[in-house]
């Protein structure tokens, strides 16, 4: 309590009517909307999952429970088939299983693409991203009979297979980047430090590539886990059902009436995983991990 | 602690290195054009040359990061021409550092010794000697981003020393650092090398660095040895004009000149000169290198030549006088302590016979 603090103390203590500028206002007002509808359609969804079921035959408007709110959509959903955690652990088999499949080959091609000189690399590249420009519909049949093929309709494991067909162009593409902004000069440091082959890839280019196998591995994950056509074309069994097929065969209710409760409590669960992966890992393709190693 | 440090080499261990035509191309690009060179166990080499002559390239070939494309490597008296970098006994620091970023100034120390499968207590022994002597011990817990540039170097020279190698081998490790960093760590290297006795090959294309640190320079152009030798040797004893022109700054002057009866002649000027073994192959017409430092203003009578001075340098200890001389040859002479020359003075400048090299038009020197 000096004298010379005093001035500063009604300075402090007066009402700040003009302190939030224009633009800051601005700004978090459209912030605020932005973020409303973003959200909008996830709050309606988990509204419309907690209508009862007297409502659940009404048209989808308004979509929020009118008469009290119920969880028995999601008994009805539970009750389906062979139960919710069943379908929920296939789609979690074959949207981890796609997931780790891609990872592999994507890091080993990538890292192959980047690092190594071999014939027709450039040309091997280019046929793989071009790929992408094939829409996966069109190869549908195809794809089918080759599965059939090798005995893999109607199983999970083959759409596993085929789902990392279809993400592996793109995860290439982002493994080979990853590879290629990581100095050589690191890796010459390791091999003088007596790393070779495996381990280099493991303890030394692992982790400063590890963003880069985050993305990919977010990617095949909700891809793979949100993935319909194909997997209604190819698993037949309804007991090998994932969870949007399953969405489908819970839709058609009785007497050709939809089940909207249902379909949307089914939505609200599958969103779950996708949020907390999301949450989770976002840190982890945000932070550039090779600050600091050159330069 | 030191003196009992297991990374200390007595000189008398350390590894000699021979390099028997090592020749190396990228493609159809010919990059090495067989390099024949031994150095001794201990000793400290520096490579110098002008951008993209090669250093690098057989820094590289040494470390085992490049394969030759002929000749061999031996390092301590083994043929190492095939094995991988670790297994040379080497260590190498590079000018971008290469810190593994995920790991701490102690595992990046350690790194090599850990993927070698040696004991904790040995690698965190190892780790604080080394740290111990590059004073990085406060920063073992911190990652290469949380570090300055100087201190991240350090962390690259005691990742090296951790790997007690028989040869060091630099690229260029100080040219990211400021001038002031610089010679703090030129020091530090030097100090380094008289502890550790190790030999120790340096890549650099600071002359000074190159000057103050070696024990041999090596010149290198386009991919050959222009010459070895010690720095003094190198500089009052060249082989070429090219070594002549690379050590020393400012630059060795050359003038166009013609061997007459008596001496030399500059322009109509002529100047006593140094004795030659034999007549050059090719002619009277020769060129004359004389150093800076080696020009004084003549006494009367004595032969001379006419210098104008067009820019003067004063950079504290020395003045560096730039003009013309005998006409138009360009010509730098280091100016007296005490004296101010002002732009447009001239002088009569002259040198001993002791003092100039004679070199022929190919620019090879004359003795
Ligand atoms: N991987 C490579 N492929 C093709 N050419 C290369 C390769 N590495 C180096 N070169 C060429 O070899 C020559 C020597 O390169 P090097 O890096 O050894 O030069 P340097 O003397 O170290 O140059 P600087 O002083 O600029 O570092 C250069 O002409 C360079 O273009
Ligand atoms: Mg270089």
């Amino acid at each position: 309590m000096t004298r010379a603090a005093e001035p500063s103390l009604p300075d402090r203590a007066r009402p700040r009517r003009s302190g939030i500028p224009l633009h800051a206002a601005l700004f978090h007002l459209t912030a605020a909307v932005v973020a409303a509808l973003f959200l909008a359609p996830i709050v309606l969804v988990v509204l419309a999952s907690l209508r009862p079921a007297s409502e659940a035959g009404a048209p989808p408007l308004p979509p929020w429970p009118t008469t009290g709110l119920s969880t028995e959509s999601y008994g009805r959903l539970e009750a389906f088939g062979d139960g919710l955690l069943h379908y929920a652990g296939n789609s979690l088999f074959v949207a981890l299983g796609t997931t780790i499949l891609t990872i592999l080959v994507s890091v080993l091609a990538g890292y192959g693409f980047s690092r190594f000189r071999f014939p027709m690399k450039k040309l091997a590249f280019v046929l793989i991203l071009s790929t992408i420009m094939i829409p996966f519909q069109s190869i549908l049949t195809p794809l089918f009979l080759i599965l059939a093929k090798l005995g893999l309709q109607n199983t999970l494991t083959g759409l596993i297979l085929l789902y990392a067909t279809l993400q592996l162009p793109f995860s290439v593409f982002m493994m080979r980047n990853a590879f290629d902004a990581v100095p050589k000069e690191i890796e010459e440091a390791a091999r003088v430090d007596g790393v070779t082959g495996l381990r280099m890839l493991v303890f030394v280019m692992g982790p400063l590539i590890l963003p880069g196998i985050v993305s990919v591995g977010l990617f095949a994950f909700l891809n793979a886990w949100n993935e319909f056509l194909a997997a209604l074309v190819l698993l037949t069994d309804q007991s090998r059902y994932t969870l949007p097929v399953l969405m489908n065969a819970v839709r058609s209710g009785r007497y050709g009436a939809v089940d909207w409760g249902a379909v949307q409590a089914g939505v609200t669960v599958m969103m779950i995983p996708c949020l907390l992966l999301f949450l989770t890992l976002q840190r982890f393709y945000i932070r550039g991990l090779t600050a600091g190693a050159v330069k | 602690m030191n003196a009992v440090s297991p990374i200390v080499k007595a000189a008398s261990r350390a590894a000699g290195l021979d390099l028997r035509g090592v020749t190396k191309s990228f493609g159809s690009v010919d990059v090495l054009h067989g390099i024949d060179l031994s150095i001794a166990g201990g000793e400290f080499v520096v490579f110098v040359g002008p951008s993209g002559c090669g250093k690098s390239t057989l820094l590289r070939l040494i470390a085992g990061l490049e394969e030759v494309s002929a000749g061999a490597i031996t390092i301590g008296g083994r043929d190492v021409t095939d094995l991988d970098p670790s297994r040379r006994g080497i260590a190498m620091v590079f000018q971008s550092y290469a810190l593994y970023p995920h790991m701490s100034v102690a595992g990046n120390m350690g790194f090599g010794l850990k993927m070698a499968g040696r004991p904790a207590a040995e690698i965190a022994a190892t780790i604080h000697a080394a740290a111990d002597i590059l004073h990085l011990t406060p920063l073992l817990d911190r990652r290469p981003g949380q570090l300055s540039g100087g201190q991240r170097q350090r962390v690259a020279i005691g990742r090296a020393i951790v790997r007690d190698p028989d040869v060091f081998l630099f690229d260029e490790p100080l040219s990211n650092l400021d001038a002031e960093l610089r010679v703090e760590m030129r020091i530090e290297i030097a100090r380094l090398h008289r502890k550790l006795g190790n030999t120790m090959i340096y890549v650099t294309h600071d002359q000074t660095e190159a000057m103050t640190l070696a024990d041999t320079i090596v010149v290198l152009r386009a991919g050959r040895i222009e010459q070895v030798g010690a720095p003094a040797r190198l500089y009052d004893d060249p082989d070429n004009l090219f070594v002549a022109g690379f050590i020393g700054s400012p630059k060795m002057n050359v003038l166009p000149a013609r061997r007459v009866a008596g001496g030399v002649e500059i322009g109509g000027h002529v100047l006593a000169a140094p004795p030659l073994a034999s007549a050059p192959p090719d002619g009277p017409a020769i060129q004359l290198g004389i150093r800076p430092e080696h020009l004084r203003p003549a006494r009367s009578g004595e032969p001379s030549l006419p210098f104008t001075i067009e820019v003067t340098e004063f950079l504290g200890g020395t003045t560096w006088l730039y003009g013309k001389v005998a006409g138009d040859i360009p010509l730098v002479i280091e100016g007296l302590r005490g004296s101010t020359p002002v732009a447009g003075t001239r002088l009569a400048v002259t040198a001993d016979p002791a003092d100039m090299r004679l070199f022929d038009q190919a620019g090879t020197r004359l003795r």
